[in-house]
C-alpha cells in the first residue's frame, strides 16, 4: 500500500504492470551489482558437482575448497586490487614461489628465527611489487610487459636459488602451523581465515575509504583523477607493492600448508588470480570491480579444481572448464547490464 | 559582488610569453579577469587558447611575463598550487569518472571521512546529502547521488562538474568547450549554470568554437591568434558577426573589409 500512495503522489499513474517495473527497480540494485555472474556460475558448479557426488557437499570437501580458495584467494585480492586502479600484475605466480622459498631457505639453511624469515619473505614480494611499478610507471611501459617480464626473471632466479629442488622443512616449526598447517572448523585451515581478514580488511579499504576512491578514480579515468589532486602514480605503485605482499604471503601461506615450497609452483598462478577477478566482475581496463567478486571468483575456481578430483575426471579438464567459465560469466555480466540499462 | 568588484582583478597575466622548441604558443599576451565576470575565450585551432589555460591553471610557467591572482605576484609550481586558491578546469571528457557516483566524483580528493573505530571510513551518507543539497542549490537536479557518472547525460555532466567547483569555494572556473557536444536543450542549460556561477561572484573563462553558445553569457571577448591577443573587446563594443570575422580573418581582415 505504502508504495501505491508514493508512486500516486509523485503523479506516475498506476499503469498496468506497474508493480512489475517496481519489483525490477527493487531489483535493480541485486542485478546491477557485478558479482552476480559469479554467484550464478558458483551456484551452477555446485550443483553440477552435487548432482554427480553427493559427497560434494560434505564437510571435508568444503574444507579442501576453502583452503584452495584461501591461497589462490589471497593473491586475487591484490590481483583486483591492482586491476581497479589500472594495472596487471603476472608476476604474482613467480612472486608466491621465490617468496616462499625465501622463508623456507631462511629457516632451514640460515637458520633464521621464523618471524623474522616471514618478514623478509613478505618485503621479498613487496619488493618485486614495488620493482614492477617502479618501471611500469616511471619507463612508461604497461604492466602487462613489465610483469611479462618480470614473471620470467623471478622465475630463473627461483630455479636457480634452489637448482630446481623443492625446499621442505621437516621441523615442527610453530609459525608454519599458524600460517596453514593448523586446522579450523575441523576440516579447513587455517590459512582460510587469514584470507577471510585479509578480504575483509581490503573491502572496507576499497569501498569506504578516501583511499579506495582514489584507487577507483586512477583505474578509471588517470587524468580526470590527477585533474582533481588525486596522487595517482603513488596510488599505482602502493597497489604494485600490495600486491607483490599478497603474492609473498599467498606463497608462505602453502608453505605453512605443505611443509615443502617448489620453485615451480604457481606458474598458473597469475592467470588464476586474473581469471578470478575478472569472472569476480572486476574490468580488466581498471575502475570497476570488487574485492568480494574477486574472492568468489577464487571459491568457484578451487570448487571447480576440487570437484573435477572428486568426480574422478583427469585433471587436465580444469583449464578447460575453468576457461569456460571465465567467458561465461563475463558474457553474464554484461548481458545483465544490458537489461539493466534498458529498463532504467 | 558588493566588494569584490571595486578591487584589484580576480587575475592578472602580464606580458605572457610560451615556446615549445622554436615554436612560439604564446608571446606578450595580457589579460584580465575580474571576479563575477564572464570571459570567452575565442580563436582558431592552435590560436594559444589552451597553452594560456594552461599557463593560467599551473600545467605550464610562462617563459616571460608575470601572474598576478589577487594584486600579489604567483608563481606555481604545479596545478595543485592553482588549485589552492580556487582555480578550477572543468574539461569537456575528463571532468568526471564515468564508472563512479556522483556522489564520490563529487568529493574526490576531499573526501569526507570519520572516524570509526581508530579508523578513518568515508562518510557516504555525508557525501550523498551534500552532493545533493549542493546541486540543488545551484539548480541541478540528481535523481540520486549514489548514481553512477554514465547514467548521466553530457550537460548534466557538466552541471556536476561545475557545481562541484562552485561548492569547494573556486573563483576562476575555466570551461573548456564546454557545449561542444551537447544538445541545443542541454548547452541552455549549461549556460544557465554558467549565469548561476557569475551571479555568485565566480569569474569565468568559457573557452569555446561556438560564438552563438558564449555570446549570451559572456561579458568580455578575447581573441587569440597565432599566439598574440588580436582582440580584447566588451560585450558592447562588438556583435556577433564581428567577432566571427575577427576569429575567422583575423583582425586586419575586418579593417579590410
Amino acid at each position: 500500500m505504502q508504495v501505491i500512495t508514493n508512486s500516486r503522489r509523485r503523479g506516475a499513474t498506476p499503469a498496468p504492470g506497474w508493480s512489475e517495473r517496481v519489483a525490477m527497480r527493487q531489483m535493480r540494485p541485486l542485478l546491477s551489482r557485478r558479482e552476480v555472474g559469479v554467484a550464478v556460475a558458483l551456484v551452477l558448479v555446485f550443483i553440477v558437482f552435487f548432482s554427480m557426488k553427493r559427497e560434494f557437499l560434505g564437510a571435508g570437501t568444503l574444507g579442501d575448497i576453502v583452503t584452495v580458495a584461501a591461497e589462490l584467494g589471497v593473491v586475487a585480492i591484490g590481483a583486483s586490487f591492482l586491476m581497479i586502479a589500472g594495472e596487471m600484475d603476472l608476476a604474482v605466480g613467480s612472486n608466491f614461489a621465490l617468496s616462499g622459498m625465501v622463508l623456507a631457505m631462511l629457516i632451514t639453511k640460515s637458520g633464521w628465527n621464523p618471524w623474522l624469515a616471514l618478514l623478509v619473505a613478505l618485503a621479498c614480494g613487496a619488493g618485486i611489487g614495488a620493482v614492477n611499478g617502479l618501471v611500469t610507471l616511471y619507463a612508461r611501459i604497461p604492466s602487462f610487459i613489465t610483469t611479462l617480464g618480470a614473471m620470467m626473471f623471478w622465475r630463473g632466479i627461483a630455479l636457480y636459488l634452489s637448482q630446481g629442488w623443492p625446499i621442505s622443512i621437516f621441523d615442527d616449526v610453530p609459525l608454519l602451523r599458524w600460517l596453514g598447517g593448523a586446522r579450523v572448523l575441523s576440516t579447513a585451515h587455517i590459512s582460510a581465515v587469514w584470507w577471510l581478514v585479509i578480504g575483509l580488511i581490503f573491502c572496507l579499504v576499497l569501498e569506504k575509504t578516501a583511499y579506495g576512491n582514489w584507487v577507483f578514480a586512477t583505474g578509471g579515468k588517470r587524468v580526470a583523477a590527477r585533474a582533481l589532486g588525486v596522487p595517482d602514480t603513488k596510488v599505482k605503485m602502493t597497489n604494485f607493492i600490495i600486491t607483490g605482499a599478497l603474492a609473498a604471503l599467498s606463497g608462505c601461506l602453502q608453505l605453512g600448508r605443505m611443509g615443502s615450497m617448489s620453485p615451480v609452483w604457481g606458474q598458473e598462478l597469475s592467470l588464476e588470480a586474473i581469471a578470478a577477478a575478472v569472472v569476480g566482475g572486476n574490468s580488466l581496463t581498471g575502475g570497476i570491480g570488487t574485492i568480494f567478486g574477486a574472492m568468489l571468483g577464487a571459491v568457484t575456481m578451487a570448487s571447480i579444481r576440487i570437484g573435477l578430483v572428486m568426480v574422478g575426471a583427469p585433471s587436465y579438464w580444469y583449464m578447460s572448464f575453468v576457461g569456460f567459465i571465465v567467458v561465461a560469466a563475463v558474457a553474464l555480466n554484461v548481458k545483465l547490464g544490458e537489461v539493466i540499462s534498458w529498463r532504467k | 559582488m558588493e566588494e569584490v568588484s571595486c578591487q584589484a582583478p580576480l587575475m592578472e597575466g602580464i606580458g605572457l610569453c610560451k615556446r615549445f622548441g622554436r615554436v612560439v604558443a604564446l608571446e606578450d599576451v595580457d589579460v584580465t579577469i575580474h571576479s563575477g565576470e564572464v570571459i570567452g575565450l575565442l580563436g582558431d585551432n592552435g590560436a594559444g587558447k589552451s597553452t594560456l589555460i594552461k599557463i593560467l591553471t599551473g600545467v605550464y610557467r610562462p617563459d616571460g611575463g608575470e601572474l598576478r591572482f589577487e594584486g600579489t605576484r604567483v608563481d606555481f609550481a604545479s596545478p595543485k598550487d592553482a588549485r589552492r586558491l580556487g582555480i578550477e578546469t572543468v574539461y569537456q571528457d575528463l571532468a568526471l569518472i564515468e564508472n563512479m557516483s556522483i556522489a564520490r566524483n563529487f568529493f574526490l580528493g576531499a573526501e569526507p571521512s570519520r572516524r570509526i573505530g581508530g579508523l578513518n571510513l568515508l562518510d557516504m551518507a555525508a557525501m550523498r546529502r551534500v552532493t545533493e543539497e549542493a546541486l540543488r542549490d545551484i539548480g541541478i537536479a540528481v535523481r540520486c547521488a549514489t548514481d553512477d557518472v554514465c547514467v548521466l547525460s553530457g550537460g548534466e555532466r557538466q552541471a556536476i562538474a561545475i557545481g562541484r567547483t562552485m561548492y569547494f569555494g573556486g573563483k576562476l572556473l575555466i570551461l573548456d568547450e564546454p557545449t561542444s557536444a551537447l544538445s541545443v536543450h542541454e548547452t541552455s542549460k549549461v549556460l544557465g549554470y554558467i549565469t548561476e556561477a557569475r551571479k555568485r561572484g565566480l569569474a569565468v573563462i568559457f573557452i569555446t568554437h561556438n560564438l552563438y553558445h558564449v555570446y549570451p553569457v559572456a561579458d568580455r571577448f578575447v581573441v587569440l591568434e597565432h599566439g598574440r591577443k588580436v582582440a580584447d573587446l566588451a560585450k558592447d563594443e562588438a556583435t556577433v558577426d564581428d567577432l566571427i570575422r575577427i576569429v575567422a580573418y583575423g583582425i586586419e581582415g575586418t579593417r579590410r573589409q
